[in-house]
């Protein structure tokens, strides 16, 4: 990472940085979406600040859901059987 | 936010199912185990550091639903009430994380640090479809940045995203204000961000 001067964005880019993921979530009224729609139209870095997030949240979304192992599942129906039997006994 | 009729009728298997159990149709128990093992192995692996961890997570929570579900009320749908015991099975399990510190994720360090850093292209992660960046080492990359998030922000992260509760009820199932869940999801949303975004300039 380079060291610079903090040279903060543009004030509008700050507040709509801080909202995107409730934007994004569709958690904000009509009127806060519409200003954002306004200034991402016309501000590219903030396009591509709410494209990568949208990607980010969708990535997590669409993660691969593995198999459980099947000695596992077995040895957990066994622990299960074991609780059944002394409940019922 | 699903309406009440809708709420019903999505949490009417399960419910029907619970109240057999509870009225002593133990052997159905299986059926729960069934339904929710491979949603809770897979939370299990983005929780914990190791499958085994995340083995043991998942045994745990299906041995205390067993041992408190008499006590379910049926108000609350059966899949955020078994996410709960589930949580608290991962909080006792890893009361220290090999990767992550327990740290506070602030806004500023995710602040572009200039104008200049700032890209206005953008990067070719972002840009393709989901299925080709999945198919690559992105999908690595994210679930590795998943367990380097400090835990309070990874709860919030998976039960969101990846597990696709509503804010409201991750809220319930970490009895956490819904403005609470919105800080912390949006500070872990930034941090996998960067994560992506530091894999790729690296590249
Ligand atoms: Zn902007």
């Amino acid at each position: 990472m380079k060291q610079t001067d903090p040279h903060h964005p543009h004030e509008n880019c700050l507040a709509l940085f801080e909202r995107l993921s409730e934007y994004i979530d569709r958690e904000l009224d009509a009127p806060t979406c519409k200003e954002i729609e306004t200034h991402i139209e016309a501000c590219k870095p903030c396009q591509v600040c709410l494209k990568t997030l949208k990607q980010t949240v969708a990535l997590c979304k669409h993660l691969e859901r593995r198999q459980v192992p099947e000695a596992f599942s077995l040895k957990l129906k066994g622990a299960i059987f074991d609780l059944v039997n002394e409940k019922t006994d | 936010m699903p309406n009440p009729s809708e709420k019903t009728k999505n949490g009417d298997k399960d419910t029907e199912l619970v109240r057999a159990i509870n009225s002593g149709r133990q052997d159905l128990f299986y059926e729960l185990v069934h339904r929710y093992e491979k949603s809770l192995y897979n939370f299990g692996l983005r929780m914990c550091d190791t499958p085994s961890d995340a083995e043991d997570m998942v045994q745990d929570t299906f041995l205390n639903v067993f041992k408190y579900l008499e006590g379910f009320r049926y108000e609350t749908k059966f899949r955020n009430w078994l996410y709960r015991v589930a949580t608290s099975a991962c909080l006792k399990k890893k009361r220290r994380s090999k990767y992550a510190p327990d740290r506070e994720l602030s806004l500023e360090e995710f602040l572009p640090a200039d104008e200049s850093a700032v890209s206005a292209d953008l990067p070719r992660w972002a840009s393709q479809p989901l299925d080709q960046v999945l198919d690559g080492e992105l999908a690595g990359v994210i679930r590795q940045a998943l367990l380097d998030l400090p835990e309070k922000y990874r709860l919030v992260v998976v039960l969101r995203d990846v597990e696709g509760f509503t804010t409201q009820e991750t809220a319930e199932i970490l009895d956490l204000t819904p403005t609470n869940i919105k800080v912390r999801l949006h500070r872990a949303r930034l941090f996998l961000r960067k994560a992506l975004k530091s894999y790729h300039e690296t590249d």
